[in-house]
């Protein structure tokens, strides 16, 4: 029995030449020193990509990629197909721990020098897959037809406008159209179904041929330098001397990590659950705060935070200067030490992008200069401000919850943080200055003027005149004595 | 769905949460409640006070709550109102304004003692002719504050004024047509 079944596998065998395939693949021989925690990053990346591949076929077994029905779609799944939350808990928490782990993958090459000599172009493969992941994750937000893929949408193909001589022409490209309509989310679809994943499998292709021909970078020792002229042959002996195959000899933390990274997944999906939909696809629909993915809450926050005028050339340069030097990376530091404790330059940089990359998405969770829509119907005035006011600053009081102005103006740090907090506003601007500022506006404030009678700019700046501390006067203007006298 | 998310999400911004003193009524004073017609109360939530502060809040008229959820906003406010509006002997909600100049003398009864000889404020009231104060709120809402006080402001209600002594609903007529008498008839021209 035992003896016809080895038959069987010889026959097919000698026939696909299925153990030499895996001697030259998974069995290939690497240093011993790769099979090491840092050295796991790269499965995981894949094993969310195989996730990813998975659960968005099922998702694509329901969805349908046209702006009337991709809303309905996206309910039906979440909120009535079994388990269907959880499918697109599944995809929506792979695509966060994909990039997440790839951004890891890529400190830890950088970090142990791996893109140097002869692994250029390893390096170069990595970066466009990171690229081409960004983009499913951009393609995969707008999949998500609400509010937020809606305006991200918008706000992308805003940065895509300001491009010289091409821009309206890219807008034109990416929209199917000048405007977000029918076409574009089968545009969309297509790129997040079809080209993207695909470019990505090939991509993959190339850069795991590139792991077996280069070889998997050696835990760098401080104080081996690479040399063009001797790594080659140095790798080779190390390979031979104390190499061990990757299969069965290297991959067990690959397995252990990757493990854990899909109860990661399970876990976050079971407990967190899919992202939106948010509110219908609506652009009339104004009540609304939207902001991207968790991913490009950083892009979100240096859109918000950047100088106007800084904008065009930063939304543009930046991205071109940022590729170029990841691209460049390999070329301009081809040779010399690898191991990070002679690098420090290397450390800092991690440190700055990862520390900067975490501050901004911190920025953009708590997004301060976005306006709080619900404020002026949910924020009661406290209690402290109505007290002892006269029925006119009572109206005040009410003309500043009506009209809204508590979206962008916290009253005691409660409100929107957009504009500055008013609680002692009489002590800043005197009654004219408010006046003024209420009506005409200006330093980012929409001019109000057309807004409000004159009985409610009466009403509203009485109340704002009340608002001071009580041991401290209200500002007033210091010429009025003056020029009342004779 | 759920009166308190409702409330706090669209009605706790001016009329506070949890009868806290607040800018605009808080909607748990057990007078007003009662005082209120609940067809005047789901009219004022839908389509709102033109003129005052008070927003439409129905979709048809651009807000955001559908007309069941106004329902259950106006079933929860109202629920308890007819045998607290009999026990009070209310005066009717609405009325056509009554007389001017008895009003002034009506004033003078019942709300001068706070509020001053002439309605420009006194020691425990302030002032309730001010043009752009009357301009801002309805003759309803003069009334309302007549009759039903507010309670958070420490304003009594319409058996409160005088110990003793009950506004009857003519009087009530009379003094809210004297106030309306001092809102300035045209607009101003705008504040510089």
């Amino acid at each position: 029995m035992l003896r016809q079944l080895q038959q069987i596998a010889q026959w097919f065998d000698d026939r696909l030449h299925l153990t030499k395939l895996f001697a030259s693949t998974a069995g290939h021989r690497v240093p011993k020193s790769s099979g090491s925690w840092f050295y796991v990053f790269g499965s995981g990346t894949m094993l969310c990509l195989m996730l990813q591949l998975v659960t968005g076929t099922c998702l694509a077994f329901v969805y349908v990629p046209s702006a009337d029905e991709a809303y309905t779609t996206l309910e039906y799944l979440t909120y009535e197909q079994p388990l269907g939350w959880y499918l697109r808990a599944l995809h929506y928490w792979g695509s966060n721990f994909m990039l997440g782990i790839m951004s890891l993958h890529m400190a830890q090459v950088f970090l142990f020098g791996a893109y140097k000599y002869p692994r250029e172009l390893t390096w170069i493969t990595g970066v466009l897959l990171l690229f081409v992941t960004l983009g499913l994750a951009f393609t995969g937000q707008v999949m998500r037809f609400d509010q937020d893929a809606y305006w991200g949408l918008g706000i992308g193909t805003a940065i895509m406008g300001r491009v010289p001589v091409i821009g309206a022409q890219l807008v034109n490209l990416m929209l199917a159209g000048p405007i977000i309509a029918g076409e574009t989310l089968s545009r969309f679809f297509t790129l997040h179904v079809f080209i993207l994943p695909g470019t990505i499998l090939a991509l993959i292709g190339v850069h795991l041929r590139l792991v077996l021909t280069k070889g998997i970078n050696e835990y760098p020792k401080p104080g081996v330098p690479v040399r063009r002229e001797t790594y080659v042959e140095e790798y080779e002996t190390l390979v031979e001397k104390e190499g061990v195959a990757f299969v069965p000899g290297a991959i067990s933390k690959d397995l252990y990590f990757s493990a854990f990274v899909m109860l990661a997944i399970a876990t976050c999906a079971a407990v967190f659950g899919p992202k939106g939909p948010e509110g219908v696809p609506d652009p009339t629909y104004i009540q609304t705060a939207p902001q991207p993915d968790f991913l490009f809450l950083w892009v979100y926050s240096v859109a918000a935070l950047l100088p106007p005028y800084t904008e065009t050339v930063v939304l543009l340069v930046g991205p071109a200067v940022g590729v170029l030097a990841l691209l460049a990376l390999p070329f301009i530091s081809n040779t010399g030490e690898k191991s990070a404790r002679r690098r420090p330059v290397a450390v800092l940089t991690v440190l700055v992008a990862f520390l900067g990359l975490g501050l901004l998405t911190w920025a953009g969770l708590t997004s301060p200069w976005s306006p709080h829509m619900q404020a002026w119907t949910s924020d009661p005035t406290p209690v402290a401000f109505v007290k002892g006011r006269s029925p006119l600053e009572l109206q005040g009081a009410l003309v500043l919850q009506n009209k809204q102005c508590r979206n962008c103006h916290a009253l005691d740090g409660v409100g929107g943080h957009r504009g500055p907090d008013l609680s002692t506003v009489a002590t800043r601007l005197t009654r004219d200055q408010l006046v003024r500022q209420v009506i005409q506006g200006g330093g980012n404030m929409p001019a109000y003027g057309k807004n409000l009678s004159p009985a409610e700019v009466d009403a509203l700046v009485a109340f704002m005149m009340t608002l001071h501390p009580a041991n401290e006067l209200p500002a007033r203007d210091a010429t009025l004595s003056v020029r009342r006298s004779p | 769905m759920d009166f308190d998310a409702l409330y706090r999400s669209q009605c706790a911004g001016c009329h506070s949460r949890d009868g806290r003193l607040a800018a605009a009524r808080p909607l748990n004073d057990p007078t007003y409640l009662a005082f209120v017609d609940p067809t005047a109360l789901r009219r004022v939530i839908s389509e709102g006070v033109p003129g005052t502060s008070m927003p439409a809040f129905s979709q048809k008229r651009g807000g955001l709550l559908t007309d069941a959820q106004i329902d259950v906003l106006v079933d929860r406010l109202t629920e308890a109102t007819p045998g607290v509006r009999i026990a009070l002997k209310l005066p009717p909600y609405s009325a056509p304004l009554g007389d001017a100049t008895r009003g002034a003398m009506v004033y003078q009864t019942f709300c001068s003692k706070c509020h001053g000889a002439e309605g420009r404020g006194g020691p425990n009231g302030q002032s309730i002719v001010d043009p752009a104060y009357l301009s801002l709120v309805s003759d309803q809402a003069l009334r309302t504050a007549v009759v039903a006080g507010r309670i958070d402001l420490g304003m009594p209600d319409w058996r409160g004024y005088v110990p003793g002594r009950v506004m009857s609903p003519q009087e009530v007529s009379d003094v809210v047509a004297w106030l309306a008498s001092q809102r300035p008839r045209q607009p101003r021209p705008s504040t510089p």
